[in-house]
């Protein structure tokens, strides 16, 4: 965190409206990256496909197909994301590199190991298309469960630079190969993704394997620590589970949604302006590197500095006032940003649909779409704080509440009718953003006395 | 000085005890509670083999042993074989806890944390408590209805209280100092709360310190009522004084910038030491009787707020019979070899005597120093002296004999030193007399009164060696030169021991003494608490 903070304040304090924009680019681009260059990515393979001669039939199934599987292995790994991150954290605390690696490598077995064990019988058995197929759709599948524990672990090394200019390549090569055996239809597009993929885990990985010494070639000592294991573990996956579950929700019931491929089925309604929308939270991603990985990872430091090498306790409590004003003012960014960005796309949301070709039918689910995305960073960004302040519990009771309510309010959308599509994710994020805050709040209230009387 | 001995205490006792055990039917496990801190069973030393005598001396009684350490680790196995007239044992350690209460987030009770502060600004204004303040104190302690253990390491009421009193007094900068000072201070009193609830059916206890063991032993008084004998043998929060002079585990916030003020304590260091104080009051209080070895002790004891009617002293004895032997077996000439014989610690100022040799070497060349003593206490000390040793050019002079059984090492020597920097009653001393040895000792405790003896009767019998001052190599040698190059001088030493040991401590007297002292706390079993 202080070199990519130190990085944007060097380029901040150059002091010029150029000087700002460029900084906050920056930012938005590392932080956003991964997701926004995958979204662009698979856009623009359908639409050279297309171009190229191959069938739009094959190409939105390419495009189920390959959703479906960043969804599934997302809420697969997501819980081992966590889990992990934490694992390595203790570990570089405890001053114990070597034993990173190793963990990595028994990270890596247990999720892409174990990931072929229960896909390779439910692809096998429900998709009908040709055996290449099918081993296409699990090679995708096993080479993103490893990717991800990948990309996080990078990024909780700072390696933010690294990660954005590999996404570049990898997905560049994604789509050339993509394009070059685009005759093979659906197959060679997911072959694409697939060399792309594979790209990225192993320039990944070699990078990994050069900075991190290792003794010994597997360990599965982040397993072993079983009460933060649960709650991380169940932490990870009800987050993403929450993000899912109203596309599955849409996906799944017949009056929204129709068969693509196998068992897969889209909702054409939905998912469209969803994904548009994830585009529009490049710039509170950007304020949330800036203002939370920056300045309040650097108040938050000065907070326990002070509480470990024996200040006063009048000085304590002013560290914590200056967390808190940093915690604060970081929300405060955010909401301002992405509410710019709402307004603007209220403004030009018409204009925009038309120019990537989406039926103006959609712009009210868009509308909504933004304000939710929009809220989401925020909630994450709460999240985040609330991770740095180790509240794993309330962190658990959070995204519980997310993925629950997501679930019911989906739900009732569906009983309400079509105008409501889309309000049942918001009103959920909306409700988890809420209590976060809440939870956040009473947190920092009591940070004291929790980190002296409750620690041990 | 010495309580008469009397010859049928014994059987009376006896009585005493068969009266109470029925007038109680009620399952005692023993007759005596000895509380014990850090030493019987697990620590050889002056104290745990003084305990053993008293319980093996003693055999119309029994006694529960409740052993209070700091952590397991400390403590290897026991060191002694207990005599049959034990009856219980219980094993506590202050720092490892068993089962510590769940941690977690609760408000705490407030009343009670109020009434604590009251308690506290009463122990600041004047030190002393009524006992009905004290019985509350500590019926309330580790209980739901006033403060429990977890209300004191995880409540909101708790941490309010803490950071109150930071505000108030704290006038050293590290929060975090301070909070775990006032910790460490705590918890072990709810262990021993939780002791003294525990505790089974005993007739009456004695302690062997003030200190948690003092202060366990108050508990238990104020608890249950029944009798509570407390017997020093150094002085518990002097020795404590000097231990916090020195540790280094607390930081005194002293910057560069205020020079002048670093000959001043520390506030946490204040703290701890106030602490130790004000325990050690609370067993002189609740204690029916405070006993002690020697008159310079017994002053120390009412100075630190013991009231006077109840102190008493006995002192140390031997059993004389046993180093008989160890006389017989003496040569004619005197051998020139200086014993040490005490564990290798920096209380005992080894140091001192290794130098003391080197001086005494320069002089005569055949002289030795044989430090006879356990050395797994304090490994870095041990191996200070050894390369001390070395740096002299001593190596053929000095020799580290480890533990060893002292009825062989005593007749081969020639004078047994004593360089401590603090001691109470040495029974060494008395061992080397027994055998016909002088000895040579700082003037510390009652060193003085052992070799030269205290009233008019015991002083004509004579010195039995030399006293110097403390970290002396000097006059050390000096003193031992005179006594070891006069043949007529040291004879007339070894008399004045053999008699002076003889005639104020035999064990036989100290026995006796004992037996009325409980036998009075047994007796008086049946009144209500005093103050």
């Amino acid at each position: 965190m202080a070199s990519i903070g130190s990085e944007i304040r060097k380029i901040l304090e150059r002091d010029s409206y150029w000087s700002v924009l460029r900084a906050y680019g920056y930012a938005g681009l590392v932080s956003g990256g991964p997701w926004v260059l995958s979204i662009l990515s698979i856009m623009m393979i359908g639409v050279l496909a297309v171009i190229l001669g191959v069938a739009q039939k094959e190409v939105n199934a390419f495009q189920i197909c390959v959703t479906y599987l960043m969804a599934g292995s997302l809420i697969w790994t997501g819980g081992m994301q966590l889990m992990f991150t934490r694992f390595v954290a203790d570990q570089t605390y405890a001053s114990d590199k070597a034993e990173v690696l190793p963990n990595l490598f028994g990270v890596l077995t247990v999720t892409m190991g174990g990931g072929f064990v229960w896909a390779a019988p439910f692809i096998f058995w429900s998709f009908t298309g040709p055996f290449f197929q099918q081993l296409l759709l699990l090679s995708n599948f096993i080479i993103l469960s490893g990717l991800w524990i990948n990309l996080i672990f990078l990024s909780g090394m700072k390696a933010y630079r690294r990660i954005v200019w590999t996404l570049v390549r990898g997905y560049s090569l994604g789509v050339v190969v993509a394009l070059m055996v685009s005759s093979w239809e659906l197959n060679g597009l997911l072959l694409g993704v697939l060399i792309g993929h594979g790209y990225l885990l192993f320039s990944f990985l070699h990078h990994i394997v050069r900075e991190y010494p290792g003794r010994s070639l597997i360990k599965f000592d982040f397993l072993r620590n079983r009460r933060s294991f649960y709650s991380l573990f169940a932490v990870g996956t009800l987050y993403y589970l929450a993000v899912w579950v109203d596309k599955f929700i849409f996906w799944f019931v017949p009056v929204t949604s129709e068969a693509v491929i196998g068992p897969l089925r889209a909702s054409i309604i939905y998912d469209l302006p969803i994904f548009l929308a994830y585009l529009f939270i490049l710039p509170g991603m950007a304020v949330f590197l800036v203002s939370m990985e920056a300045d309040f990872a650097e108040q938050h430091e000065r907070f326990y500095r002070a509480v470990r090498e024996g200040d006063t306790l009048m000085h304590i409590e002013h560290r914590r006032d200056r967390m808190v004003y940093a915690a604060r003012q970081g929300i405060y960014e955010i909401f301002k940003v992405q509410g710019l960005t709402v307004v603007l796309c209220l403004l030009w949301g018409r204009e925009l649909l038309h120019a990537v070709g989406i039926s103006p039918l959609y712009i009210h689910l868009f509308y909504i779409d933004v304000v939710a995305v929009s809220v989401q960073v925020l909630l994450m960004a709460i999240l985040n704080v609330l991770f740095y302040l180790d509240a794993r519990r309330e962190v658990l009771i959070i995204t519980a509440c997310f993925f629950i309510s997501n679930l019911i309010f989906t739900f009732a959308t569906l009983h309400l009718g079509a105008e409501t599509f889309g309000y049942g994710f918001a009103a959920s994020v909306t409700l988890s953003a809420f209590l976060s805050l809440f939870i956040l709040s009473h947190k920092f209230n009591r940070l004291e006395y929790e980190t002296f009387m409750l620690q041990n | 000085m010495v309580e008469q001995m009397n010859s049928t205490a014994g059987t009376r006792v006896a009585q005493a005890v068969q009266a109470a055990r029925a007038m109680q039917p009620d399952g005692a496990v023993a007759d005596i509670a000895l509380l014990l801190e850090g030493t019987y069973p697990y620590i050889r030393g002056g104290v745990s083999a003084w305990v053993h005598q008293i319980i093996s001396g003693l055999p119309e009684l029994t006694f529960a042993i409740i052993f209070i350490g700091g952590e397991r680790k400390m403590y290897g196995a026991a060191q002694y074989q207990f005599p049959p007239n034990v009856t219980h044992v219980e094993t506590h350690y202050l720092l490892d806890r068993d089962e510590p209460p769940k941690a977690g987030a609760r408000k705490g009770n407030r009343r009670a944390f109020s009434e604590m502060g009251e308690l506290h600004a009463h122990m600041r204004r004047s030190g002393q408590m009524s006992g009905e303040d004290m019985m509350s104190a500590f019926a309330g302690l580790g209980s739901e209805g006033g403060v429990s253990e977890g209300d004191f390491l995880y409540s909101e009421a708790s941490w309010d209280y803490i950071t109150k009193q930071y505000r108030e007094r704290c006038t050293e900068p590290s929060f975090v100092d301070y909070f775990w000072a006032i910790r460490a201070m705590h918890t072990p009193l709810f262990v021993l709360a939780n002791i003294a609830g525990k505790l089974p059916a005993v007739r009456a206890v004695h302690s062997i310190s003030t200190g948690y063991a003092g202060l366990l032993g108050a508990m238990i008084r104020l608890r249950r009522g029944i009798p509570f004998v407390l017997t020093e043998h150094g002085i518990y929060t002097k020795e404590r004084k000097i231990d916090l002079s020195q540790a280094t585990w607390i930081h005194d916030h002293n910057d560069d910038v205020c020079n002048t003020l670093h000959d001043e304590m520390g506030y946490i260091r204040g703290l701890w030491i106030k602490f130790y104080e004000q325990i050690g009051r609370m067993a002189y209080a609740q204690a029916s009787r405070i006993v002690t070895l020697y008159e310079g002790n017994r002053l120390r004891q009412i100075a630190d707020g013991a009231a006077p009617e109840k102190t008493l002293v006995i002192t140390n004895g031997i059993d004389l019979q046993r180093y008989q032997a160890a006389l017989e077996k003496r040569p004619d000439e005197i051998p020139p070899i200086l014993g040490l014989i005490g564990r290798v610690v920096p209380i005992k100022d080894i140091k001192t005597f290794i130098r003391t040799l080197r001086m005494l070497v320069n002089e005569r060349s055949d002289a030795q120093g044989w430090i006879v003593g356990p050395e797994d206490e304090d490994p870095s000390y041990v191996n200070e002296c050894k390369e001390l040793v070395i740096s002299l050019g001593l190596t053929n002079h000095v020799k580290f004999m480890g533990f060893q059984n002292v009825t062989e090492i005593l007749p081969q020597l020639g004078l047994v030193v004593l360089t401590s920097i603090s001691e109470a009653l040495p029974l060494v001393v008395l061992e080397a007399f027994a055998s016909g040895v002088p000895c040579l000792a700082t003037d510390v405790g009652s060193c003085r009164e052992l070799i030269e003896g205290s009233g008019e009767e015991d002083r004509a019998l004579g010195a039995a060696g030399s006293v110097v001052f403390i970290a002396d190599p000097e006059g050390a040698a000096k003193a031992a030169l005179e006594l070891l190059n006069n043949t007529a001088r040291w004879r007339a030493a070894q008399q004045a021991g053999l008699a002076r040991v003889k005639r104020y401590y035999d064990d036989k007297l100290m026995f006796s003494s004992y037996r009325n002292l409980y036998m009075q706390a047994l007796n008086g079993a049946a009144q209500p608490l005093s103050v």
